[in-house]
């Protein structure tokens, strides 16, 4: 079923069809190849730190109410597993500078997802963060180009 | 900060890592930025998320 966000990428694109389709098939993808309420929680932190409220909006698993609420605490909450701990803290230093992720933060995300799902989280991580980045960019510009 | 090599394989889920690259494959294609700047663009996206291929 197509998202409010979805729509939002083909209104954009325009007939740029096949780039919406394609980017629609690999947001898809994303969420079979990792479990979608990990993806979900590192998708919220992401939205938070870069304020995109549309995405802050939407749900994409049944992540609880308390987590959600807690997720700006995650690394003094008990409401957060080992795995989705290393898996938050890798998020924010993603976000913050890719290239300065440290080997101890992808050491332990490995140690929790193994090798496989290490590559699928990141590049999983690497689609909701880019099309959350566009978004962003997007509405900016369509709000300036509107006024 | 250390930067090692932290997998012994970048293999994923096939039908993902497909997906991505006719994803990436059709927006390198767009034509409204010259293909110039795109070159340096992905060149130097490459180089910041440390991708060889």
């Amino acid at each position: 079923m197509e998202s409010s966000i979805d729509t939002f990428f083909r209104e954009v694109l325009d007939d740029r069809t096949s780039v919406a389709s394609q980017l629609e098939e690999i947001h898809g993808l994303a969420w079979e190849v990792i479990d979608s309420a990990l993806l979900d929680l590192c998708r919220l932190r992401v939205a938070v730190l870069l304020h995109c409220g549309s995405e802050l909006k939407i749900s994409n698993s049944d992540l609880d109410s308390e987590k959600i609420a807690s997720l700006s605490e995650w690394s003094s909450s008990s409401l957060f597993s080992k795995s989705e701990k290393a898996c938050l803290r890798f998020t924010e230093e993603f976000i913050i500078d890719v290239s300065a992720i440290p080997d101890s933060s992808a050491f332990a995300v490995r140690e929790c997802l193994g090798e496989k799902g290490f590559v699928n989280f990141v590049n999983a991580l690497l689609v909701v963060e880019q099309r959350i980045r566009l978004q962003i960019v997007w509405r900016k510009i369509g709000e300036e180009v509107s006024v | 900060m250390t930067r090692s090599k932290r997998v012994t394989s970048s293999h994923f889920d096939n039908k993902f890592r497909e997906a991505l690259s006719l994803w990436q494959e059709e927006v390198v294609q767009l034509d409204l930025v010259d293909p110039v700047t795109t070159e340096v663009v992905r060149l130097r996206c490459a180089d910041h998320h440390d991708c060889y291929t």
